[in-house]
């Protein structure tokens, strides 16, 4: 039950507006992978799920199965089962039915169709609930019966849009481990759409960052993290720290005062990104330490806090923000002196913004070539 | 305390209401069971049928498988025809939507004896049978409650349902049959009661177009009750009149109630 997803060229353009909803996604699904496609609302992202369902047709671009393109091939006949962010049960049909659904439209005796629906249940850990109404279940297990339903319909592609969204983050995290042992044991290709980048991470394996309809960068979270392509990027993974300063020769050179950069840059004014994870903070008289500053904010984050630092470099410029996540044995207090330590092969430095869409497009594409 | 009272009044107010409606139901239950009730008597003086008697030889029989047959005809034309404006209408889709609303309403606002009027003639000069006829004009008329029926639920209709089931490999027959129609039998069984009673308790475009060949239940009260003297007989056929529709009513909520015990 896996296919390989391509999206060529893929665009949509309503006519009432004038920026596309889509702009020329392209977008490679291998079989049995998933990749997850991360972006704010309003980013296209679900149209982008639509278009690949054919439950929209697109302006241009194509939708490419298994080296076929389902151009006017009908929703139905596409092989996408899809799962909403609303579990979206059928109320008239009983759990069992609901899970069955695929089968009885293809025309399965309803004894059979059951006992398959039965199976697919014990798969996501509702064995048992075939007989209840759809409407007694919790939010999870709603969802857990929309998963099992889109898995019994055996789709080469299974489209997931925002699915676990709606539910808490105890229950979320139940939902990653669930889809982890899925995986395992059918290897479906996935395609999913998600606005929070550590559901993107525990769900794909690739992730491609959609903002105003264009892909900004595609990647391993990994990658995007240590070295998102552009400022917007970094801001929709949840980055805090952008220092303004310029490239020499490896070093990037700003208030913080002169900091080395692992990955290859061009030299030239550029944005020192570094997630706040990744910030050390050191004592005071730390001779490893890159930076010298005072804490001037802390902000509880459950186990974790978000500390900012307030670095005054040599130079007699303006003082420069960083933010910091330490964990719950470092425990710090406004006006603090602390040494930070920033590790060369996290940092990334990319151009200034705003720059539109289309030139941090480029930049990825240059970044990338850079690399090979 | 003043939850109490809420309730109390709440109950009044109900109690209150279904007396407004039953009371007058109980002299017309007497009379159908009454031979002879003169005036200052509370209770009939003598007890029989000899009302059903009375209105079975006027022909009540035919006269009530007539009125359900229009009934049940303007019920399956209109409910059908009602779901597919409704749809229209709710879809936001559809250019001019508010004046094809309007017109789809008209019906409620020009009297029906005025349509009849111009359609008789028209009719004759078509050639078309008066039973068609009537039946043409009724399913017009039942068409405003139908759709608009049909249009709220359908603005309440989740189509996220007709996608889910499209990517289970559902065709659009399919999603009609297997998920729309379900999920919208308690909106469809309003509706086509709605439009029963349309078909059902039509006295004018019965009379006007159908020409007096077409003798249904309201014919037969309204002739009996013109005359003097039969009141048992007309209580008898009013009794028929309402008849059918308290049973159908008692089925909808049937459906009504399964659907909500699955719907939230």
């Amino acid at each position: 039950m896996n296919g390989h997803l391509r999206l060529e060229r893929l665009s949509l353009r309503y006519a009432s507006q004038q920026d596309p909803a889509l702009d020329g996604v392209d977008l490679e699904v291998p079989a049995g992978s998933s990749v997850a496609i991360l972006g704010p609302s309003g980013s296209g992202k679900s149209t982008l799920l639509r278009l690949a369902a054919g439950l929209e047709q697109p302006t241009a671009g194509s939708v490419v199965l298994d080296g076929i393109d389902l151009a006017g091939t009908a929703a139905e006949h596409r092989g996408m089962a899809m799962v909403f962010q609303r579990p979206l049960l059928f109320p008239h049909l009983d759990v069992l039915d609901n899970v069955a659904f695929a089968d009885r439209i293809r025309g399965v005796p309803r004894r059979v169709a059951r006992r398959r629906a039965a199976e697919f249940l014990d798969l996501v850990q509702l064995p048992g609930f075939g007989r209840r109404s759809a409407r007694s279940l919790s939010g999870g297990q709603e969802q857990r019966v929309a998963l099992a339903r889109a898995l019994a319909a055996e789709p080469r592609v299974l489209l997931l849009d925002e699915p676990f969204s709606a539910l808490d983050s105890g229950l979320r995290e139940e939902m990653y481990e669930l889809v982890d042992e899925l995986r395992l044991r059918l290897s479906p290709t996935v395609l999913l759409v998600t606005h929070d980048h550590r559901e993107a991470d525990a769900l794909g394996d690739t992730v491609a960052v959609l903002d105003g309809g264009r892909l900004l960068q595609t990647g391993p979270m990994r990658r995007l993290y240590t070295r998102p392509a552009s400022l917007a990027v970094s801001r929709l993974l949840g980055g805090r720290n952008e220092i303004t300063g310029e490239m020499r020769a490896g070093w990037h050179h700003s208030a913080l005062g002169a900091v080395r950069v692992a990955a290859p840059t061009a030299d030239g004014p550029g944005v020192l990104v570094v997630r706040q994870e990744a910030v050390r903070l050191t004592a005071s008289d730390d001779a490893g330490a890159d930076a010298r500053g005072t804490v001037v904010r802390v902000r509880r984050r459950g186990p974790r806090a978000l500390v900012t630092v307030e670095i005054c470099g040599p130079g007699a410029g303006s003082p420069a923000l960083l933010t910091a996540e330490p964990g719950p044995g470092q425990v710090l207090s406004v006006g603090r002196a602390v040494g930070l330590r920033l590790p060369a092969d996290e940092l990334a430095v990319v151009t200034a913004e705003p720059a539109s869409a289309a030139r941090a497009a480029d930049a990825v594409g240059s970044a990338e070539d850079g690399q090979r | 305390m003043t939850a109490r009272v809420r309730r109390l009044a709440g109950v009044l107010g109900v109690t209150a209401l279904a007396g407004w409606f039953l009371l007058p139901l109980v002299p017309l239950l007497l009379w159908g069971v009454a031979d002879r009730w003169s005036a200052p008597a509370v209770l009939p003086q003598e007890w029989g049928l000899s009302g059903w008697a009375d209105a079975t030889a006027q022909g009540a029989g035919p006269a009530f498988a007539r009125s359900s047959a229009l009934g049940a005809v303007v019920a399956v034309l209109a409910t059908p025809l009602g779901a597919l404006a409704g749809r229209a209408l709710a879809s936001g889709h559809l250019p001019g939507r508010a004046v094809i609303g309007a017109v789809l309403l008209s019906p409620l606002v020009v009297p029906p004896f005025v349509v009849a009027m111009g359609f008789d003639v028209l009719l004759l000069r078509l050639g078309l049978p008066a039973e068609a006829g009537v039946v043409l004009l009724l399913t017009v008329a039942a068409l405003p409650y139908t759709t608009y029926v049909m249009r709220t639920a359908y603005g309440a209709y989740d189509t996220g349902f007709d996608d889910e089931a499209r990517t289970l490999g559902a065709s659009p027959r399919q999603v009609l049959r297997r998920v729309q129609v379900p999920l919208l039998a308690p909106s469809l069984a309003a509706a086509a009661f709605l439009a029963f009673l349309v078909g059902w308790s039509d006295y004018v475009v019965t009379l006007l177009v159908g020409g007096g060949r077409l003798v249904t239940v309201p014919l037969l009260v309204a002739s009996a009750a013109s005359a003097v003297g039969n009141e048992a007989q007309v209580a008898a056929l009013s009794l028929l009149t309402v008849l059918p529709p308290v049973v159908l009513l008692a089925s909808i909520a049937v459906i009504g109630r399964r659907a909500r015990q699955v719907l939230p």
